[in-house]
């Protein structure tokens, strides 16, 4: 078959450069919509992340050989996240828990360890005892809302407790942002990284922009 | 809105959620050896209290794991919530 | 004081306290109740019967829905009981002498997906064999029937096309109920309010009499017609029905201009909306999702669909909600009704309507009312049995007649 190919395959490179982003479109408005003063808002989409979906039990011998290579115990409660210590898979990733048996590891922006790699090392690590590691980097986009009002802006559309006593900074929890199903992580006392599946993110972004309007009038 | 306590996550809004009819209907042995009248049981009939009333829920946009609840239909009150493979509590009171 | 007020009408039926005995009693006084009465004493001559009512006529799903009144559904059984209900909706304002404001202003069924189209197409065919009015209107023909609605394409869920029946309706609920409650009562049927069944008398597995809280009532036949309480009271009689009881939300705005000509359904973004007499835009949409027999459900589902209401009908986007309210609807799992003999001897049930009960009120009192005077179906409901539960026979009317459950 191979002799016959009549497209030439797409160089590494190549595909990079061909990589679309689900939000891509909405950078302009997300730039415009930047609020300065007491209530101060950015958004901007941080594109192609390494996440791996990681399903494991923990206190199994495969969960101990995963959290060896990870280099941190896997979080065990809602909205725990774990930082890895160990530089195998990528230092610096972050382990979020999304259920009792289901674990997103993200990889740090600029990281050297790639999807492919990352998933291949996971799998090795769990060997043949139940459990899984697939790539799903092209599953979600990452949003950065960062601001003084950027609880204001999610609290417009989101059930969970936001205020800093009951979601602390570092902690990461599965729910919902107006009715789009995101993953939302505390990265810092001011800033939210808002996961939605590439599919919603169009959708997501918008409704980020029109929650983030009534700020502009208000520097 | 119901505000319904995920055994794994806490309370959580309904809109979370999604609704898995009765509890603990176990799936027949061996279907072939039933007769068309337990088949059809089997099939379409589901208890249907008024009060209390064990039944699954998932929690789809978190955890995404399956529990139970016992909750009283009339009232909509929550009565206790369990893990799956985990027995009913026992509950009492609940609506007439 | 006292002779300030105006004098009080004269009372639509009389006020009964249960006699000891009835050749019949039908347990619930809503539509499907009071209209079997009236056919079982029309029809059949039995006029020794009671309808027994835990609360007062008419005040539970009567009360408490969309109106709609309609016969496009796709199966023959579904189209032949829901026409026939549908014929007699016509006749029933000069024959009860009673003008429940029955408006056959038509009722568009809209169509969102290429599978939506596909379906209404084979629906209107299905209509038209049964010989059910229906017709497929593309976008500028639905926007034709009712210019209000948003047919833009650059919507999420643009309309494609819809199907139509001419002879489709609303009616004013309670003028329905009292149409028939009247009609019953003339023809001397016992219509006692404030009764509650709190048990059923048997001899073996025959049904001989209701236990209620004003006494024992002995009688022949009990028909039960109590939509969303119809497992509790079977359960009480000692056998089980494949029913599930589900909240379902409905809701008006405040009165408005009439600006809405007709009916208008959605089962893909999921809303319906008339405009009723007086101006009110009544709206309803799916049912909520767990068991309950609250009479109230969530508001995100009032929200769903209000968002999809004003997307199809921007002209609505600064209407009031004024009010929102809940029944109690049991549904089986095919979405058609049960117009059957029961496990019980002399006893039969009318039930699992979903949330089309109100079209049906006729339909079903004419059906019900065969039954329990024959002991045997019509041939309209003979396919609505409970046997279809164990034969596999079912009429899976779910999403093929825009049921919205």
């Amino acid at each position: 078959m191979a002799e016959h190919t009549l497209i030439a395959p797409i160089t590494e490179q190549r595909a990079t450069e061909l990589r679309r982003s689900p939000a891509e479109h909405l950078a302009a408005q997300f730039a415009a919509a930047e609020v300065t003063g007491p209530h101060s808002l950015a958004l901007r989409e941080v594109p192609f992340r390494t996440m791996v979906g990681l399903r494991v039990v923990p206190g199994t011998d495969a969960a101990r050989r995963v959290e060896e290579l990870l280099g941190t115990p896997l979080p065990g409660r809602c909205g725990g996240v774990a930082i890895c210590l160990g530089n195998s898979v990528a230092a610096g990733s972050s382990v979020l828990w999304l259920g009792p048996d289901e674990f997103l590891v993200v990889s740090p922006l600029g990281s050297t360890v790639g999807p492919a790699e990352a998933t291949a090392r996971l799998v090795e690590a769990l060997g043949t005892d139940p459990g899984s590691a697939v790539d799903l980097s092209a599953n979600r986009t990452t949003f950065e809302l960062a601001g003084k009002a950027a609880r204001d802006v999610l609290e417009k559309g989101c059930a969970l407790d936001l205020h800093p006593r009951a979601f602390a900074v570092g902690s990461a929890y599965v729910t919902q942002l107006g009715p789009v199903p995101v993953l939302l992580w505390k990265t810092g006392s001011e800033t939210w990284e808002i996961f939605p599946r590439a599919s919603f993110a169009d959708y997501l972004g918008r409704w980020l922009l029109d929650a983030m309007r009534e700020f502009h009038g208000a520097r | 809105m119901l505000l319904i306590s995920c055994p794994n996550c806490g309370p959580r809004d309904e809109t979370e959620f999604h609704y898995g009819g009765q509890a603990h209907v176990a799936y027949p042995e061996d279907p072939n050896a039933l007769t068309d009248e337990e088949w059809g049981r089997y099939l379409f009939y589901r208890e249907n209290p008024k009060g209390l009333f064990a039944e699954r829920w998932v929690h789809s946009s978190g955890c995404r794991k399956w529990f139970n609840a016992v909750r009283d239909t009339a009232t909509y009150r929550i009565a206790a919530v369990y893990r799956m493979g985990e027995t009913q509590p026992s509950v009492t009171g609940g609506a007439k | 004081m006292a002779d300030l007020l105006p004098e009080h009408p004269d009372f639509l039926w009389r006020n009964p306290d249960p006699k000891p005995s009835y050749d019949a009693v039908i347990v619930g006084g809503g539509g499907h109740g009071l209209a079997t009465a009236y056919y079982l004493a029309k029809n059949h001559g039995m006029t020794n019967i009671a309808v027994l009512e835990r609360g007062w006529l008419a005040g539970g799903n009567m009360a408490r829905n969309t109106t709609i009144i309609r016969s496009n559904y796709l199966w023959d059984e579904s189209a032949a009981i829901y026409e026939h209900s549908l014929k007699l909706w016509e006749e029933l304002p000069e024959e009860l002498e009673y003008d429940f404001l029955f408006s056959q202003r038509g009722v568009l069924n809209l169509a969102h997906t290429l599978q939506d189209v596909r379906e209404s197409v084979r629906r209107v065919s299905a209509n038209k064999l049964n010989g059910v009015d229906a017709e497929w209107l593309d976008v500028d023909q639905v926007k034709e029937v009712c210019p209000i609605l948003n047919t833009s394409d650059k919507i999420r869920y643009p309309v494609l096309g819809g199907t139509f029946q001419p002879r489709a309706g609303i009616a004013k609920h309670d003028h329905v109920a009292w149409a028939f409650a009247r009609k019953a009562d003339e023809l001397g049927v016992d219509l006692i309010q404030n009764c509650e069944v709190t048990g059923f008398v048997k001899d073996g597995n025959r049904v001989v009499g209701v236990q209620t809280n004003r006494g024992t009532i002995n009688t022949g036949k009990v028909a039960l017609c109590a939509a969303g309480h119809s497992s509790v009271l079977a359960k009480m009689a000692g056998f089980d029905l494949p029913i599930q009881s589900h909240p379902l939300q409905a809701l008006v705005s405040e009165l408005h201009e009439i600006v809405h000509p007709t009916v208008v359904m959605s089962n893909h973004v999921h809303v319906y909306v008339s405009q009723a007499h007086k101006g009110e835009l009544v709206m309803g949409a799916g049912i909520d999702s767990y068991n309950g027999y609250g009479q109230r459900g969530a508001f995100h589902v009032i929200e769903e669909q209000m968002a999809a209401a004003v997307e199809l009908f921007p002209i609505f986007a600064r209407a009031h909600l004024l009010r929102t309210w809940g029944g109690i609807v049991d549904v089986t799992l095919d979405a058609s009704p049960i117009v059957s003999k029961s496990p019980i001897e002399n006893l039969y049930v009318n039930c699992g309507w979903g949330t089309g009960g109100f079209k049906g009120t006729p339909g079903a009192g004419w059906t019900m009312a065969h039954t329990v005077a024959t002991g045997e179906p019509h041939p309209l409901n003979a396919p609505f049995s409970l046997e279809r539960f164990v034969t596999g026979a079912l009429i899976d009317e779910h999403g093929a007649a825009a049921v919205a459950h």
